[in-house]
């Protein structure tokens, strides 16, 4: 083979000595917050050599986030670090592969018969040009089969994007190193599972950590933790949507502290056994298991103000519980999911709804809606819109409800959008201010019966 | 060079399973059991197996041989719209460690990632003496679109020669083909355990399909009700004992990460080029015959009506309705399925036409609307409740059925009042005229700093209403009104819903008539400084 004067060794760091990092006795970390974002922590051991060299980490998260890569280890300068996504490809193959030679294997569709040569590659541009001996030729353009056969991989060319770290080092030898980074493509969240008994009105509740994995690499055997924070999420609290808000499922705060780890205000749950998060995979392993939780189903019907219907619109079916140690859960939650369960007439457990719940602390009380109810319906009617006078209205409302189950029940029904300064001037049962928004009637409903309320509402608008 | 897309050939010769000693892999057996939800968020309407958007609750029992000490317990075809946190393993000897769901499943392309670097073999067949060639070989690039592969005599990319190329996979990446989930188990002792496995899949809808045919005496109709029931997965449910629950439930399906069937693997070229005019820039090979085109599928033609159906049995459920399919089905894969869901005969109703109008504004005449009236309760023949769906209404009259309208029906519970449109009538016509307003002017207002012109408008209106049909019929016109405008005076029967005035009044056959009223508010203007 004749001399070769190779292109890519022109630039400094490849002339650098590349040492791969094995993987060989790597321990991984993997620490994962509630918003889609991992800290991944990888333990080796990394042999240098004394001088500047560079280092290569192959099995890094392809979603890696190079800006936050720091790699420790004792004795060590970094001089820079890159991410390489220059991927092996044939046309990158033959680009690298200009004014050095290859090796041609003919065919010939006559005899079957393999003949070789050497090339010299001209130009990629649209098309291969080559030299063969004095022969100017472009690569297969008569269409014969042709095998192009290079010496080797240019060694910028990774079959994977690769984070390569140049260091310096005054002195050689293998030392424990720990390479840290965040990711996307790891988060994880809570999922519920809650079985209501209609008899005796108890839940028994699971929780299940869910935790997937789209960051596109495995990682083995990883001591894995997850905390229930989500570091760096913008605050919302400046977006203001003027859609209304959906129903909080919040109602009462607790002030209980759970037997958690805990790490600053934040929840931990680390996962008992190492585990291998693979790709593209979702994992769960149960948090939480509590039977007997008493709980309590309701009906709420939010109307907005000026609300009015042709047709009766269905009631939220509502499930209350709390999550204190005395008569509830006896746990912190954390966010997720919450997919409640009932058994149909043979013993069948069936889904009946679900609703998302927020971090929350143990010993607080939540309302949680799982859709609407088919047989439990409120026709709210402004009856009449008056002007008293100037800036002064009158509205007369009619709240018709039915209920066709064979079972007397309570509505919980709101009329929201009252701003301050409303007053309910007359109304066919007592209302209970909950704020200054917002008043509530509860209203019982017989078994397959009626209900009616009314109130005549002053208000300025 | 002309473009061509030739197979790449991927054999997978003999696999020794590279399974784990631990690895239990459950096949799908015993019994199944599907209940089917609808899209929370779709309007009342049909539905269209392409675009399947409520979900089902499948549960199934299978019979799991269970090792002792740890051990991978893998439950073979699930639907692949599985919502794998919602997935439910009771049953399992031991400790469950955890659970998982893989959604990279055994694809060409997901075969060259899983072998990158690792040794393949290479097949050559000399196109003139049909001999074939294997070459022990490395993959260098993972298949994403290109295929590099190393051997002894050097580096080539894959299929860029010309000569017939394939290649032999000789390790078993570890990935399944059906989506797979699993969990791992710690047992004090080899079991066999009857496992209950349940999740939610998305790719499944239901609707209720009603027809109303009214008599010809127009005095009642028969109303008969299929559910229209959708599976759009690509996995049958054999004999499964089938629901479907009606009513709104929340449940958001959005956060469900697809199934990940890999892109097809593409062995790109360097570019190509001849030295002629015509020119490929790539030759590209489309190596897998798995495409996501694949996954798209026609739509069903719905199941003919059976002679004689078997109804689905009524009970509740918590606040929601469940209806049992009295026999074991087959949910069959991209299938469209219709059980009977009710049939009832010779129920009261009354026809009207009616017009929705807005207030003291000019309507050209138009068709009024015909609509059935009746009542869901027992006297009407009915007392049942009615989920949502869409309605067809005929008309039969000496063995003609013509269809009249086709409209969508809300949740129905029982003694709730029906209306349902069944067309237009353009032999009845009604139009509204504005015949005057009148302005009195009131004392100024003051608020603040800004000064209003305060006054009382009232507006005098006329409705009228042409019957070109040979009979009385009965008419409801429905008043939109501004915000803050009472009706005053009418001279028609009027009466209120939902708040808003109706007048109810008969038109005799060919005849027009009319109904004058009168609306009244107080207009504020802020009073223009000169």
């Amino acid at each position: 083979m004749k001399a070769k004067t190779p292109l890519w060794i022109g630039s400094a760091v490849s002339a650098l000595a590349v040492l791969p990092v094995v993987a060989a006795d790597h321990d991984v970390s993997v620490t994962i917050y509630a918003n889609d974002t991992a800290l991944i922590q990888d333990h080796r051991s990394i042999n240098v050599t004394g001088g500047r060299q560079r280092l290569e980490f192959q099995n890094v998260s392809a979603q890696i986030r190079p800006e936050t890569v720091s790699l420790a280890a004792e004795g060590i300068t970094i001089v820079e670090q890159n991410f390489d996504f220059d991927l092996l490809t044939p046309t990158k193959m033959m680009e690298k592969a200009v004014g050095q030679e290859v090796t041609l294997v003919r065919t010939s569709p006559g005899t079957g018969a393999e003949t070789r040569e050497k090339a010299l590659v001209l130009a990629t541009n649209e098309g291969v040009v080559l030299k063969i001996g004095e022969r100017i030729e472009v690569l297969r353009d008569d269409g014969l089969p042709v095998r192009v056969i290079f010496d080797k991989v240019p060694d910028n060319l990774r079959a994977k994007p690769t984070l390569s770290v140049t260091v310096n080092s005054p002195k050689g030898g293998t030392r424990p190193a720990t390479l840290s980074y965040l990711t996307p493509g790891l988060g994880w969240k809570a999922d519920y599972v809650a079985l209501y008994n209609e008899a005796d009105s108890k839940l028994d509740v699971q929780g299940w950590v869910t935790l997937t994995n789209s960051s596109g690499t495995t990682y083995d055997d990883a001591k894995t933790m997850l905390v229930a924070a989500s570091p760096g999420a913008p605050a919302d609290t400046n977006t203001w949507t003027p859609r209304p808000r959906p129903r909080s499922t919040l109602v009462q705060p607790g002030t209980e502290t759970g037997s958690r780890e805990r790490v600053g205000d934040f929840y931990l749950y680390p996962i008992a056994e190492r585990t291998t998060i693979a790709n593209l995979q979702t994992k769960q392993v149960s948090f939480l298991d509590v039977h007997g939780v008493p709980a309590e189903h309701a009906y709420e019907f939010r109307n907005p103000w000026l609300g009015t219907s042709e047709k009766p619109q269905s009631a939220q079916s509502v499930y209350r519980f709390t999550t204190s140690a005395r008569a509830g859960l006896g746990d912190q939650l954390p966010a997720g999911t919450l997919r409640f369960y009932m058994h149909d007439k043979r013993g069948e457990p069936q889904f009946i709804g679900e609703s998302q719940i927020d971090h929350t602390p143990m010993g607080s009380l939540l309302s949680l809606s799982t859709g609407d109810a088919f047989d439990v319906k409120v026709q709210p009617t402004v009856v009449k819109r008056t002007a008293l006078g100037d800036f002064n209205w009158r509205t007369e409302m009619r709240y018709s409800l039915t209920n066709a189950l064979p079972k007397p029940v309570a509505v919980s029904l709101l009329q929201d959008g009252l701003w301050g300064d409303s007053t309910i001037t007359a109304e066919s049962q007592k209302s209970k201010r909950r704020s200054a928004d917002v008043a509530e009637w509860t209203v019982q409903i017989p078994a397959n019966g009626k209900a009616e309320v009314t109130a005549t509402i002053t208000t300025r608008f | 060079m002309r473009p061509s897309f030739r197979p790449l050939l991927v054999m997978l010769g003999s696999l020794p399973l590279a399974a784990a000693a631990m690895d239990v892999i459950v096949p799908r057996e015993g019994d199944l059991s599907v209940t089917v939800y609808r899209a929370p968020d779709r309007p009342d309407g049909p539905i269209s197996l392409n675009n399947l958007g409520g979900f089902a609750l499948v549960t199934e029992t299978r019979t799991v041989n269970v090792p002792q000490g740890d051990s991978r317990i893998r439950f073979e075809g699930v639907a692949d719209g599985i919502e794998a946190e919602s997935a439910l393993i009771t049953g399992l000897p031991g400790a469950v460690i955890e659970k998982n769901r893989d959604n990279a499943v055994l694809t060409p392309a997901a075969l060259f990632k899983a072998t990158l670097g690792k040794s393949v073999m290479i097949a050559r067949t000399n196109p003139k003496t049909g001999k074939v060639k294997r070459v022990p070989a490395k993959i260098r690039s993972d298949g994403g679109d290109s295929v590099l592969v190393e051997t002894s005599e050097g580096i080539e990319a894959l299929h860029c020669s010309g000569l017939p190329e394939a290649i032999s996979f000789i390790t078993h990446p570890d990935l399944s083909s059906t989506p797979t989930l699993s969990a791992r188990v710690r047992s004090p002792a080899a079991a066999t355990a009857k496992v209950t496995l349940s999740y939610l899949t998305r790719g499944f809808d239901w609707s209720a399909n009603y027809t109303a045919t009214i008599a010809a005496d127009q005095k009642s109709m028969d109303l008969g009700a299929w559910v229209t029931l959708g599976n759009s997965n690509g996995t049958g449910f054999p004999s499964a004992r089938t629901q479907i629950v009606a009513g709104r439930i929340n449940h958001a399906t959005d956060e469900v990460e697809p199934l990940d069937i890999g892109s097809p693997a593409v062995a790109r070229c360097w570019p190509i080029g001849t030295t002629s005019d015509f020119s490929d820039q790539f030759e590209e090979i489309i190596v897998t015959g798995q495409r996501r085109e694949a996954v798209q599928f026609m739509v069903a033609a719905p199941a003919a009506a059976a002679p004689a159906a078997v109804l689905v049995k009524l009970e509740q459920l918590g606040d929601l309705k469940l209806y049992r399919v009295p026999e074991r089905t087959t949910l069959k894969s991209r299938q469209i399925k219709q059980v009977r869901l009710l049939d009832r005969h010779n129920i009261p109703i009354e026809l009207f036409y009616g017009a929705d109008l807005p207030a003291n504004a000019n309507v050209a005449p138009q068709a009024a609307t015909k609509t059935l009236r009746t009542r869901n309760d027992t006297a009407h023949h009915l007392g049942l409740p009615l989920p949502s769906g869409q309605v067809a209404s005929f008309i039969t009259s000496n063995d003609t059925t013509v269809l009249l309208d086709e409209v969508p029906l809300h949740d129905t519970a029982v003694d709730e009042e029906i209306e349902l449109p069944v067309g237009t009538s353009p032999d009845v016509q009604i139009k509204a005229v504005k015949e005057k307003t009148n302005v009195y002017t009131r004392p100024p207002f003051m608020a603040g700093v800004v000064r209003f012109k305060s006054s009382l408008v009232d507006d005098v209106n006329r409705i009228e209403i042409q019957n070109a049909t040979p009979a009385e019929i009965q008419v409801e016109l429905r008043l939109q009104l501004p915000e803050g405008t009472q009706v005053i005076a009418a001279d028609a029967a009027t009466s209120s819903r939902g708040g808003r005035p109706l007048f109810k009044l008969p038109v005799p056959a060919n005849r027009t008539a009319t109904v004058r009223y009168q609306t009244e508010h107080i207009s504020l203007r802020p009073a223009v400084h000169k």
